[in-house]
Formats: C-alpha cells, sequence, structure tokens
C-alpha cells in the first residue's frame, strides 16, 4: 500500500515539474527540473519511465542548448537502466545530433559511445529481435555513418570526439587477441550470435575495417589539428594494442607520421607529439604482438631519447611472447 | 559570488602545497570554478636541511602541518614563507588533495611541471572514460618556489581567463594556446584526455 501511495506522489510530481519545466521563463529554471526528473524517474521509480518519457522527449525541440545537452543526458542515464527503452530515443538522439548547437552535437556523440556499446550488447542477448528493435539498430546504424562523416567536419571538438567514437565501433566489432586478455565488461565480436540476423558478424567486421582505415586517413592527413592528431594517435595505438591484426597498419602510420609530421604544428605542438609519440611507442614495443617490428619502433624511440638498453628493457621476453597467441 | 564561467578547472601540482594552492587562491578570487590536487605519493614540504623534508600523508590537513612546522621551528618556518603559505591554505580548504584519489570531472587540468603533467595524463589514460567529454591538460613550468608560484598563478589566471572567454574551448584552445604562449615566453604542453 505504501508503495502505491509513494508511487502516485511521485507520478504526481512528475508531472508538475514537466508542466513547470515547460513554461519556465529561464534555462536554469528548466534544468532545475530537468535533473529533478532525471532524479525520480531514473532512479527513484524508474516504474514511471515509459509513462512519461515522450513528455520529456519533448525538450528537443527547447531552444536552449544547455537544455538539450540535460536531455541527452537523461537519455544516457536511461539507456543504462531501462535498454528496453532504447527504441524510443533514437529518432530523438538523431534529431539532437543534427542540432544547430556544436556543443549539442558533441555531447550527443559522446553519449552514442555508450549507447552503440549498449544497443549492440542488448540485441545480442536478447532472445528475440522485434521489429521495433531492428528500426531502432537500422536509426543507430545511419547515425554511425553521420558520425563517422563527422571526422570532416569543421569544428576540431567534433571531430576529436568522432574519432573517439568511431574508436569505440572498431573495438566492439573486432575479435579480441586472446581470451585471457578479455577485460571484465569488454564486449567484442565474439559476444555477437551467429544467428543474429540484423547484424551478421562478417557485416560488423568489415564496417569496423573500413571505419579503422577511415582513423589512419585521419591519422596521415596533412593538415591535422594537434589536438586530434593527439587523440588519434591515442585512439590507433589503444586499437592496436587490444586488436593485434592492426599492429602492423598502426605501426607504419606511426612510421610515416614520424617521418613528416604536419607541416602546421607550431614548435610547442611538435613538443607536444613527440611526448605523446615517446609515450604511446613505448607502450607499442612493450606488447608481445609488436615484437615483429620492433626494427621499426627502435629508431623512432632512439631519436626521442631512450638508450638501446632502455629499449632492449621494455620489449618482451620470449617466454610471454610465447604464451601470447594472436587471434 | 558568481562564477565567470562554468569552466571546471582543476590545478595540479606535486604536493598541493604552494604552486596549485597560489593559482588555486587567486582563480577562486577571480570566480572561477576551481579545484586543486597533488599527484605525489606524499606531501613534501623544506624542512631544515635541503636533506631532511618534511613528509606528510595527504589526509593531514593544513592546520594540522601547521602546527607541528610552529612546534618544530616557529622562526624557520615564519621566515621561509611556509607558515604563511599554509595559513593561506587552511583559510581555502582544510588538507591537501590528491588528484588520483578524486572523482571529480574537469574540463581543464592545468600541470606545474612536466613530471606532474606525465603523471596526470598517464593515471587519466589508465581509466576507462564513462563521459567520454574532453579534457585538455596543459602544463606551464613553475618553480617551486614562493615567489614563482605568484607568478604562475597571475600567468595561469591571464591563460583560464582566455580560455573562458571562447566561444568554443575545444575548437579554440589551441589558438588561444598559441598566442599565450607567445606572449608568456614560456613553452606549454597541450594534451588531450577524456572523462
Amino acid at each position: 500500500m505504501d508503495f502505491d501511495m509513494n508511487d502516485v506522489s511521485d507520478q504526481d510530481l512528475v508531472t508538475q515539474w514537466i508542466n513547470n519545466a515547460a513554461v519556465a521563463h529561464n534555462a536554469t529554471e528548466k534544468l532545475e527540473y530537468l535533473h529533478k526528473l532525471q532524479e525520480v524517474l531514473i532512479r527513484k521509480s524508474p516504474q514511471l519511465l515509459q509513462k512519461f518519457l515522450p513528455s520529456i522527449l519533448n525538450f528537443t525541440t527547447d531552444k536552449n542548448g544547455d537544455v538539450k545537452k540535460a536531455l541527452v543526458g537523461f537519455i544516457e542515464e536511461l539507456c543504462k537502466v531501462r535498454e528496453s527503452l532504447l527504441p524510443k530515443v533514437m529518432l530523438t538522439l538523431h534529431m539532437l545530433l543534427c542540432d544547430e548547437s556544436i556543443a549539442v552535437q558533441k555531447r550527443v556523440i559522446q553519449a552514442l559511445i555508450t549507447i552503440y556499446r549498449r544497443t549492440l550488447a542488448w540485441m545480442c542477448k536478447a532472445s528475440y529481435v522485434t521489429e521495433e528493435m531492428e528500426n531502432a539498430w537500422r536509426q543507430l546504424s545511419a547515425i554511425k555513418l553521420e558520425i563517422a562523416n563527422m571526422i570532416d567536419s569543421d569544428n576540431d571538438g567534433i571531430r576529436t570526439s568522432s574519432v573517439k567514437f568511431l574508436e569505440c565501433v572498431v573495438l566492439l566489432q573486432t575479435y579480441p587477441d586472446q581470451a585471457e586478455n578479455n577485460k571484465p565488461n569488454d564486449f567484442s565480436l565474439d559476444d555477437v550470435p551467429l544467428t543474429l540476423k540484423i547484424a551478421r558478424r562478417r557485416k560488423l567486421e568489415e564496417e569496423a575495417n573500413t571505419l579503422f582505415e577511415l582513423l589512419l586517413k585521419f591519422h596521415g592527413s596533412p593538415h591535422i589539428s594537434s589536438a586530434n592528431l593527439l587523440t588519434c594517435l591515442g585512439v590507433v595505438t589503444n586499437i592496436a594494442k587490444n586488436r593485434a591484426e592492426f599492429m602492423s597498419r598502426v605501426v607504419s602510420a606511426i612510421e610515416s607520421l614520424y617521418n613528416n609530421l604536419p607541416p602546421t604544428l607550431t614548435t610547442t605542438q611538435v613538443n607536444s607529439v613527440r611526448k605523446k609519440l615517446k609515450t604511446e611507442l613505448s607502450g607499442l614495443i612493450k606488447h608481445p604482438a609488436a615484437y615483429e617490428f620492433v626494427e621499426k619502433l627502435t629508431p623512432m624511440l632512439t631519436d626521442l631519447g631512450y638508450s638501446q638498453q632502455e629499449i632492449s628493457k621494455m620489449v618482451p621476453k620470449a617466454e610471454e611472447r610465447r604464451k601470447y597467441c594472436k587471434r | 559570488m558568481t562564477t565567470v564561467s562554468d569552466l571546471r578547472i582543476a590545478v595540479i601540482c606535486s604536493s598541493n602545497m604552494n604552486r596549485s594552492m597560489e593559482a588555486h587562491a587567486f582563480l577562486a578570487k577571480k570566480g572561477f570554478l576551481v579545484q586543486s590536487y597533488g599527484t605525489g605519493d606524499k606531501v613534501k614540504i623544506p624542512g631544515s636541511a635541503a636533506d631532511k623534508p618534511n613528509i606528510y600523508d595527504f589526509g593531514v590537513s593544513y592546520d594540522e602541518i601547521y602546527h607541528d612546522l610552529l612546534n618544530k621551528d616557529k622562526s624557520l618556518y615564519t621566515q621561509n614563507g611556509l607558515l604563511h603559505t599554509l595559513d593561506r591554505n587552511r583559510r581555502i580548504k582544510s588538507h591537501p588533495e590528491r588528484f588520483q584519489e578524486t572523482d571529480e570531472k574537469f574540463d581543464i587540468l592545468i600541470t606545474c611541471e612536466e613530471r606532474v603533467y606525465d603523471q596526470v595524463v598517464e593515471f587519466m589514460e589508465t581509466k576507462t572514460p564513462i563521459e567520454n567529454s574532453i579534457v585538455h591538460v596543459i602544463n606551464l613550468d613553475i618553480q617551486d618556489n614562493l615567489e614563482e608560484a605568484t607568478i604562475g598563478a597571475f600567468l595561469i589566471s591571464d591563460m583560464c581567463t582566455k580560455l573562458a572567454q571562447t566561444e568554443d574551448l575545444d575548437n579554440d584552445i589551441e589558438e588561444v594556446l598559441h598566442n599565450f604562449e607567445e606572449k608568456c615566453q614560456r613553452p606549454i604542453l597541450h594534451s588531450i584526455v577524456f572523462n
């Protein structure tokens, strides 16, 4: 009985807050209501979500960027607690991705890193894929392509976020190197059931390969900004360290970058990039899958200030290499 | 007091005692949303000799350190300014905080020396991002003495003011840092990590 009473009052509160937020004069007030709504609908009484979600999604058309960013935050949290509601928010996410505000677009891309992962995992464990799920996946795939295209955006922050999103897609849609390397919660192509018709393993892997090539192309573009280069460098080395199949291409890409840093970088940006190269290259040479590239990595590391002795120490021992088997 | 910008800023040095606290005080006065941290294992401050530093855990409060030094050698620590620094610090917050132990999220992490910058970048990169929002790590070398900390705090505040004036930080930061660097004649390191 208590539960029902509580339920009714929360329901009344939510209705009242939604109405208040809709007529609020300034964004600060709206944001306050949205945060309260998030607290109650997502944490306290998620059973009310289904009913009130459409009213919440109405904030998509709000004029204020911060309100729309808060809405994206709401959706991101919602996807963590109620995966079944994912299909209801895809259209909204797509609309917000096309918003005129750069800050909103960026927020959507960042949230989609979590949402994409959740959606794929959710579909993979579903016993039956409904039409609604299929439509949601289709919409999400369209969003994914749009974000991939945003790697050519005029805005630096959008490009950075797009690169980070693509990193996540590539890792999700490729096979891990060896089972014991799997981190907890690590989703990969191994988790996609062969019976899943709407997302075939081969197709997903093909797509990951295409997106990886896109990242490499961006990494090698002559006029890349320092911030983008730093992010992209981190992303491609992270992919190589987790998916050895990409190691050779990443080593070549870094080698070519090393010999030909973008001419647009200022002296100190070059210092920041060289510093990053030092970290990333020493990370790579410690990886068993990079052993066959030691000869390529060594001259760069020497040039960056490592002694031969330090480099030899970083190279994994024969035993470690034997333990490691590539996929 | 109203804030001048909604950018969340952290200033980080080794012990969260001198450089980061001086900048913390300065930025807070200007109305920035600022926190300060140290990356070291312990809080280390000068002692009676170069090889005898005073060492504390990060949990020990500025007030406790103040009284400890007061008991140890009042005239020495008054003369070298440490008591004054600690008195200033305890008015800002209770104790030195270690960066690696905080769950707070920031838009800008400002470090005061290259070693600290390396530690911050490395720490951020070993964490799995949750929000995936962009964080700028910026290093400005500041020597660890009272006078340089004052100059450093002034430079950091100047830089933050310029960063806060940008319409789109992620897009404009490179230009701002480039101009700032030319003006202040100190090399800057800049990197991107994710929350």
